[in-house]
């Protein structure tokens, strides 16, 4: 009798606390949600989501990875500077509890190479100088610790791509990063079913716009 | 008893399975709704995100005593213990405070402007200082846009409020440097000797500094050098006045940066029509090594070292004697400086310094000859200590060793040397009562071998926000230095001239704007005072000069406003009187302007790839003594106008990174007049006939293109 009562007790305690199996559905519906997630409000609220599950699952830096991506998007959809620093500091606030918990982590690296180029839009004339070394010092940092990153490439050739030509960029320069994050792109596995898998759709869509443009 | 189990399970089962339903409303203390915020109860998934209206709703499982936390961006975080046993629906309405830290903390700021790469909220970049059309990449050039500058074109140094150029001292990482300017020919204007793009950031005080600095009457500059660069990277740059590289080279915790330059105005003297007979076109050699290594977790090594040297000739017309000169002026610079800062522990800080400045010029007049040799050496040690959040101490002391001698061929050989020991100590607390409310309090001590005098002066500041981006700072304090070589070599039983100085400042800033009023009060004692240039006994000189200047001066700097563009206006307004050197009576000096205005205005326009700056500036007129009426100062000159332009265009060049920049002085053609120059006697007519003071060029174009390999 008392160990039926007890195990009843822990059997539905485990159903209120939270087993793997919820941070997996909760993660998995999030993850889901986040990519469908187009203006500010549904960025927000996803982003919200994820915090709340980083503030139970503490050992998990990926809530904290997308909590940050959510933000990082917002920026770049925000009009208004002052604001988009705000949020920039957010993302940054989520990416350091982040990389607190998991420092040698390739995506994380990546992804503040992400936001160091909505960082400098802001100001390009100033932050550009002070910025750029640092984003690609996060890039470098990412791709040695996992060669194989196709979202590293992606940004590099993006990156190449909106630059004008002037300054070294444009669609010629950009054809073979985009070749090249196409390539990693088919050969990436995610390590996890919740890991990092972005990129690959928007890299099809930028490399075909590339192709288009070097063929007129 | 089995029926009782199942009972028993379905009851926790409905227990668990009856949820409750959180609502509500959130806003801020205005009542304005806060869309977006996150509302949960801790330590779940539970939670819901506020619409548009600050609605939420959300159903939880949970039972019991739970915290509910309601977070959003640049708020409180909110948090509420709620029982969900309590009810099945629970109504809430959140209101959210705003976050502290959204209001800066005070900082102490009167008198002062800061450029800096480092902080988000500073006046002036490095930047901008680069690309100041006016300033044609000369740091105190840059410094002559901001208020409190006087404009006095035939010079090109920097005065402040109402004192002279060698009022203001200048600083590299804290460290003295004697001779900041190149050599200067008599009514030509020079610059510094420092290139911009060796700082991440120039403090400039127009007034009322810290204790750190002394031997400045008017003001201070403290330029910061590059820190530990992080790229390698190299460039070449050939301008229509010479050419000039650099490289920078990195390891883990070190790198080091050298630059090398020779500019000749040879072919610039061609393109723009000189108003001057050149006998030898101005020309230099510079080179410049930079040194970065990090010690430790936060120490930080720094070697700067730097040479110069130039030459120029010309036939000056010296009205006074009323005979055209020869002149030739070379002249050598070697400045080195090294620094340390480090945390020593968690609460003391060191920050160290030696430097040593030797410089040589020699002026050929016709068959006379004028050689200088200036020597400086200095050593500084200081500390801060961290007492408290609260509370910080600064401490410190340095000790310079100054040599002059002057050796003049002249009707026979003079030689004029002097020596000087300058032992300085300083202590300053600065201690912050609230978030809101600063106050800094200090004093000095220096002691001269030389003159034989020791002086002990306070220096007090406060600072007080009265309001989310503004605040309110009053400062004052006394400030002595040693007159001026030319004087002490003569005369060295002067003593230190003084300055009184009381400044109120109110200034609103967010990171986008900055609007800045500034009142000050300038008293001056014991300046220099003499019966006649150039006399050679000691008794003739004495310190029984005086002098007061008061104003206001205006800042107004706006990068948001207008689309892509960013612009600063600065005005000051003077009045100021003097009665020192040979002057009679209490006069305005020749250098003092009533009214400066500054405007500079810069644009990217992204489709041409070129960045568009234009400075204005206005001074108005200018006093000088006419030799022809009665009366001292009792003339005024045409008010100065000035408009440059400077474009920069950013390409590929040979397939690296290139930028091609044009600058343009005076695009306009004004024909400012600085003063006039008067001969000693007057001609048979028995009229002192009067020589402008003008710009050696009319316009001036330089053209430059830099290449990054």
């Amino acid at each position: 009798m008392k160990k039926l009562l007890i195990n009843l007790v822990f059997s539905s305690l485990s159903f209120i606390g939270y087993s793997d199996e919820a941070y997996q559905k909760a993660m998995t519906q999030s993850i889901e949600k986040l990519f469908q997630a187009t203006t500010i409000p549904e960025y927000v609220e996803i982003a919200n989501q994820f915090e709340r599950i980083s503030n139970i699952e503490k050992t998990e830096w990926l809530p904290l990875y997308y909590a940050s991506y959510a933000y990082i998007m917002i920026s770049f959809q925000e009009p208004e500077n002052a604001k988009k620093d705000q949020y920039l500091d957010q993302a940054q606030k989520y990416l350091d509890q982040a990389m607190a918990i998991e420092p040698n982590e390739s995506e994380l690296h990546m992804l503040q190479g992400f936001l160091y180029p909505s960082r400098i839009t802001i100001d390009p004339m100033n932050r550009g100088m002070e910025l750029m070394p640092e984003m690609n010092k996060s890039l470098d940092k990412a791709l040695e610790l996992n060669p194989d990153n196709p979202r590293v490439y992606f940004l590099r050739a993006t990156m190449m791509f909106h630059m004008p030509e002037a300054y070294g960029g444009g669609a010629a320069n950009a054809l073979p990063l985009y070749q090249a994050a196409d390539e990693k792109f088919r050969i990436f596995k995610p390590k996890t079913e919740l890991s990092p898998s972005w990129g690959k759709e928007i890299n099809d869509a930028e490399f075909k716009k590339v192709q288009e443009v070097m063929q007129k | 008893m089995r029926t009782i189990f199942i009972i028993l399970i379905l009851l926790i089962r409905t227990s668990i399975f009856a949820q409750v339903q959180v609502s509500g409303k959130v806003t801020d203390s205005r009542d304005a709704p806060l869309p977006g915020t996150n509302v949960f109860l801790k330590d779940s998934y539970d939670g819901a995100t506020a619409d548009s209206l600050g609605h939420f709703s959300f159903k939880t499982g949970i039972k019991g005593i739970r915290q509910l936390s309601a977070t959003f961006i640049g708020y409180k975080p909110f948090l509420k213990e709620l029982d969900l046993d309590s009810a099945r629906t629970i109504v809430l309405n959140i209101v959210l405070e705003e976050l502290d830290e959204q209001i800066d903390e005070v900082v102490i700021n009167a008198g002062a402007f800061e450029a800096s790469d480092k902080k988000k909220a500073v006046i002036l970049k490095m930047f901008d200082v680069a690309t100041t059309p006016s300033a044609q990449g000369d740091i105190f050039g840059a410094l002559q846009t901001l208020p409190g500058v006087q404009k006095v074109g035939e010079d090109g140094r920097v005065f402040v409020r109402g004192g002279e150029s060698y009022e203001t001292q200048s600083f590299l990482d804290g460290m003295q440097v004697s001779t900041p300017y190149l050599s200067k020919m008599p009514d030509i204007p020079t610059r510094g000797r420092f290139s911009p793009m060796l700082f991440s950031g120039t403090l400039f005080s127009t007034g009322a500094y810290s204790a750190e600095f002394g031997q400045a009457l008017s003001s201070i500059v403290d330029m910061k050098t590059n820190s530990l660069e992080t790229e390698d990277k190299s460039s070449i740059s050939i301008m229509t006045v010479g050419v000039m590289a650099s490289t920078t080279k990195c390891w883990k915790s070190a790198s080091l940066s050298l630059n090398g330059d020779y500019v000749t105005s040879g072919l610039s003297n061609v393109i723009n029509k000189q108003q001057v007979d050149w006998t030898k076109s101005p020309a230099g050699v510079d080179g410049t090594l930079m040194y970065r290594q990090k010690t430790g977790k936060t120490g930080m090594f720094k070697v700067f070292g730097t040479f110069n040297h130039s030459s120029s000739g010309m036939i000056y017309p010296n009205t006074q004697t009323g005979i055209k000169q020869d002149i030739l002026l070379k002249s050598s610079n070697v400045y080195l400086n090294n620094t340390y800062n480090g945390m020593l522990s968690e609460k003391w800080m060191i920050k160290s310094g030696l430097a040593w400045n030797y410089d040589h010029q020699k002026f050929d007049l016709d068959n006379d000859q004028i050689g200088t040799n200036q020597k400086m050496f200095q050593a500084k040690l200081q500390f801060i200590h961290n007492l408290n959040e609260q509370t910080e101490l600064k401490f410190g002391a340095d000790w310079v060793n100054f040599s002059y001698e002057q050796n003049i061929r002249m009707d026979g050989n003079y030689r004029l040397p002097f020596t000087n020991n300058e032992l300085s100590g300083f202590a300053e607390l600065e201690y912050k009562l609230s978030k809101k409310f600063a106050t800094r309090v200090g004093a000095r001590m220096e002691n001269s071998s030389l003159l034989g005098e020791t002086t002990l002066v306070p220096r007090l500041s406060a600072a007080y926000k009265t309001g989310n981006h503004s605040q309110f700072s009053l400062a004052g304090g006394y400030f002595y230095q040693n007159p001026e070589n030319d004087y002490l070599k003569f005369a060295p039983q002067l003593k230190p001239e003084k300055a009184t100085h009381a400044v109120m400042t109110w200034q609103y800033q967010t990171e986008q704007k900055t609007f800045r009023v500034e009142g000050y009060l300038k008293k001056y004692a014991d300046l220099v005072k003499f019966n006649q240039p150039l006399a050679t006994n000691p008794l003739d000189y004495s310190n029984t000069g005086s002098g007061h200047a008061e104003g206001i001066d205006l800042f107004w700097r706006d990068k948001e406003s207008l689309n892509l563009s960013d612009y600063w206006i600065s005005y000051s307004w003077i009045n100021a009187r003097r009665n020192y050197k040979d002057y009679p009576v209490s006069a305005i000096p020749t250098y003092v302007s009533e009214h400066n205005l500054s405007v500079v205005y810069k644009r990217f326009f992204e489709p041409l790839r070129t960045y568009v700056s234009v400075t204005y500036s206005f001074a108005s007129s200018r006093p000088y003594h006419d030799p022809n009426f009665s009366g001292f100062m009792n003339t005024k000159t045409q008010p100065y106008n000035d408009i440059s332009l400077s474009l920069t265009y950013i390409m590929e060049l040979f397939g690296k990174q290139s930028v091609v920049h044009l600058m343009v002085n005076n695009v306009a053609g004004f024909d400012n007049v600085y003063g006039y120059n008067f001969p000693n006697t007057p001609n048979a007519a028995g009229k002192y006939e009067s020589t402008p003071i003008k710009s050696p060029f009319e316009r001036q174009i330089i053209l430059l293109v830099s290449i990054m390999l």
